[in-house]
């Protein structure tokens, strides 16, 4: 029964972060899809006149923040796999992840 | 040429091989959704998880040579093997892993030949604890850990095969709910293609995470085989060719690319789109990357599976094939005991035949099967050329996978 609680202990862990991390991301993906379209105008957008949408310039801004911000969590994901690879743990201080070897 | 000589070189063959087979077993994980929207192409998509594959190999600079310890009881928590396995030149250890390596390369080949994605490393669990049990007996196998400590076939194998893929797919499910709630109103063109990037970002750190953690598996069973004999005694640091070796093989075996694995995960289990890929990737890879921090061991197929299905509940509208999933879940379940089988079976005529003679007859009746099934997948080839054909579901619904592999791999007939 240990061993089955210690799982689920795990689990709850897993699906939290998972959630944050695995449906947030592209849930951010997904908003810069939609301000770029915005940004775009046009053909990006369904609507229902045949006058074509007019592009903003705010809508590229605010996509371009959003895929940066989608990359840079990528980046730390590889950040995170190297450092694995390369034998050291990392631990979170705070927001900022923090390498230290292991043992 | 001494008997143990040959005895370890045929380990080190086979742990190659196996390598080589979780390479093109695992090519679906990262890579079956983004090929299915065409987020890349197929080529495109191999070379690139191969590559990263290889990088990600050399990347793992601290080898566990423990990989045993999870399932078995041949080695000292140090790593070291167990001195009363290491007479003849360690022969009745090289023999156990011999054995264990061919009952996983066996059931990964057969699983490959009906197209269906299971745990590489399950089925090496399976092969060495079929082994371990034909020749030391039950108690050899460590079945379960002590109090919260995650350990042997059960904390290691049952209970994360039960639950990772279920975690995978709420989170998959999660995200791509998210994905169609955000982006309604924008035409579906301009998201596939936006979401297509999304994909080779995710797909490119599957497959750089699936090189750190699947190639020093290997890394470690040869490292092992070498302390047993003698040829190596460190238990911290792994010789260079061992590295470069198992670098290659599985980067060469995710390049060939498992294509009947691609092909039921991209096109079988539901019809992918390019948001739905891009969501299942991303919760595979956290799902994934969270483990490993946690200590949590997983499989990176069933997280994998887990999420395509998710995402497949997640969009409305989306057919998701459970017969599909069924097949996938009992593959899952029987691929332990089944590998465990073989394993034990190839201990036993290793055991019987002896000394060197014994294990050539083992990579014998390994490699006369590899041959066989390979002949056998000719008959309905899938390649990178009809990988992506749609789906034809099966005239009848196979009953028996061992009389049905041809149409289980949804082939064109």
């Amino acid at each position: 029964m240990d061993q089955v609680w210690a799982a689920l202990d795990a689990t709850w862990r897993i699906l939290l972060v998972g959630l944050l991390f695995g449906a947030g991301l592209p849930a951010i993906f997904a908003l810069g899809i939609r301000s770029l379209a915005w940004g775009t105008g046009g053909e990006a957008e369904i609507h229902d006149t045949d006058e074509p949408v007019k592009p903003h310039l705010g809508g590229r801004v605010i996509a371009y923040t959003l895929f940066a911000l989608v990359i840079a969590t990528v980046v730390a994901g590889v950040g995170y796999i190297v450092a694995h690879g390369l034998g050291l743990t990392v631990t979170f201080n705070g927001l900022l992840p923090v390498f230290a070897p292991k043992h | 040429m001494t008997p143990e000589f040959i005895l370890l070189a045929l380990v080190v063959v086979t742990a190659l091989a196996f390598d080589f087979t979780n390479g093109f077993h695992d090519t679906a994980n990262a890579m079956a959704t983004s090929i299915a929207t065409k987020a890349l192409s197929p080529k495109a998509a191999v070379t690139l998880s191969a590559t990263l594959n290889l990088v990600g190999a050399f990347l793992s600079v601290e080898v566990a040579v423990t990989v045993t310890n999870a399932v078995i009881r041949i080695q000292n928590p140090d790593g070291t093997p167990k001195p009363e396995l290491l007479a003849n030149g360690g022969h009745e250890l090289l023999l156990i892993l011999m054995a264990g390596l061919a009952g996983a390369i066996i059931w990964n080949i057969l699983t490959w030949l009906w197209g269906l994605p299971s745990s590489s490393s399950h089925a090496l669990f399976g092969g060495l604890v079929g082994a371990t049990i034909a020749s030391l007996g039950w108690g050899g196998v460590v079945w379960i850990g002590t109090g919260g400590q995650l350990n042997g076939v059960i904390g290691k194998v049952v209970l994360p095969a039960l639950i990772s893929p279920a975690v995978a797919m709420i989170v998959a499910f999660v995200g791509t709910r998210f994905v169609f709630a955000i982006t309604i109103g924008v035409t579906q063109r301009y998201q596939e293609a936006g979401f297509r990037w999304g994909q080779i970002g995710t797909a490119s750190l599957l497959s750089l995470a699936h090189g750190t953690n699947d190639a020093q598996k290997t890394m470690g069973v040869i490292t092992l085989a070498l302390i047993a004999s003698g040829d190596w005694t460190s238990t911290t640091e792994i010789p260079l060719w061992v590295k470069f070796a198992c670098a290659l093989a599985i980067a060469s075996g995710t390049y060939i690319g498992g294509w009947r694995i691609i092909r039921t995960m991209g096109k079988g289990l539901v019809e992918v789109l390019s948001p739905q890929g891009m969501a299942a990737e991303s919760a595979s890879a956290a799902v994934i990357l969270t483990s490993s921090q946690l200590g949590f061991a997983l499989s990176t197929t069933h997280v994998c599976t887990g999420s395509i299905l998710g995402s497949g509940l997640g969009r409305k509208g989306a057919t998701v094939r459970w017969g599909v999933a069924a097949k996938m879940g009992l593959a899952w379940m029987v691929t332990l005991p089944l590998a465990a089988v073989v394993g034990a079976g190839m201990w036993w005529i290793g055991h019987l035949i002896g000394a060197s003679g014994g294990a050539l007859a083992v990579f014998g009746l390994m490699c006369v099967f590899a041959l066989y099934v390979w002949w056998h997948s000719r008959r309905d080839p899938i390649n990178h050329h009809n990988v992506n054909d749609d789906w034809c579901d099966e005239v009848a619904p196979a009953e028996d996978p061992a009389t049905d592999k041809v149409s289980i791999a949804g082939g064109v007939h």
